[in-house]
């Protein structure tokens, strides 16, 4: 089972990656020709989506979500082969099992980010 | 840079059974051999841009997509479904033709846009949709691509 606010955490950061994509000039030309996309709209969209989800967290996950990302723009990073991808310093072994490794929020002792596990 | 780079032959599906939008794009997902968590993340995903407004393109054609962190790599799916679904495609006609993309927010040489755009650019050639028809194995489908220089 994954931890119901690293859902939301990592929800978050992939609609802000979405939006990121929008805002470039490259993306926004496929999207408005290609698929006849709205960028303006889409971007307002997802600004409401993005907030909605900021106010779901738990209050205390909020607090830290908040703080790691005053100083940086990602807030979770996933952990590949022992590695944080946001700061690329090894992190230690999680005990859990590979299927409980995502069930408690984890934060990378180094950079603060959140941490996900990536099999 | 080409296509079949980023697709393996068993992320190939010629003969897709969903008979819906939501069903198809499970399914797409299904091929990439992702853990059933991160499925769920991709659905979500490919989910809330399919809200931003189809991906269907015209002819046939959808090419649905999304950055994900459950993603470390970019990967691709292609799907078809005789007889299409209605995917509310920017033709209003049925989609039959899937390239599914999926791509980690962060990569190292940024192939996401110009992997979108060699798919639309492949999408768009006049033959595509009757060559897509035609196809009876994975491995004829990645020579098309190579044929087409994509």
């Amino acid at each position: 089972m994954m931890n119901q606010n690293l859902e939301t955490l990592l929800e978050i950061q992939d609609l802000k990656a979405q939006r990121r994509d929008l805002a470039e000039a490259g993306e926004r030309e496929v999207q408005e020709q290609v698929f006849g996309l709205s960028v303006d709209d889409a971007v307002r969209e997802l600004d409401t989506k993005i907030t909605e989800m900021e106010e779901s967290l738990a209050p205390q996950i909020r607090a830290r979500y908040k703080r790691v990302s005053a100083r940086l723009p990602r807030v979770v990073a996933p952990v590949i082969n022992g590695t944080c991808y946001g700061c690329f310093v090894a992190v230690p072994t999680a005990s859990a099992s590979d299927s409980e490794r995502n069930a408690e929020i984890r934060s990378c002792e180094n950079c603060g980010r959140f941490l996900y596990y990536v099999d | 840079m080409e296509l079949r780079e980023f697709l393996a032959e068993d992320a190939i599906q010629l003969d897709l059974k969903g008979e819906s939008k939501d069903e198809i794009l499970k399914e797409l997902i299904g091929l990439l051999g992702v853990d059933e968590k991160s499925q769920g993340i991709l659905f979500k995903m490919l989910k809330r841009r399919e809200n931003l407004g189809s991906t269907g393109i015209g002819r046939g054609i959808a090419i649905p997509h999304c950055r994900s962190l459950v993603v470390n790599r970019l990967r691709l799916a292609f799907g078809r479904k005789k007889g299409g679904v209605d995917y509310k495609a920017i033709d209003d006609q049925t989609v039959n033709y899937f390239f599914l993309i999926v791509a980690p927010p962060l990569e190292v040489s940024n192939q996401y846009l110009p992997v979108l755009g060699r798919i639309a650019q492949f999408a768009k050639e006049a033959d595509v949709p009757e060559r897509l028809s035609a196809l009876e194995t994975p491995r004829a489908f990645l020579a098309l691509l190579e044929e087409k220089g994509v």
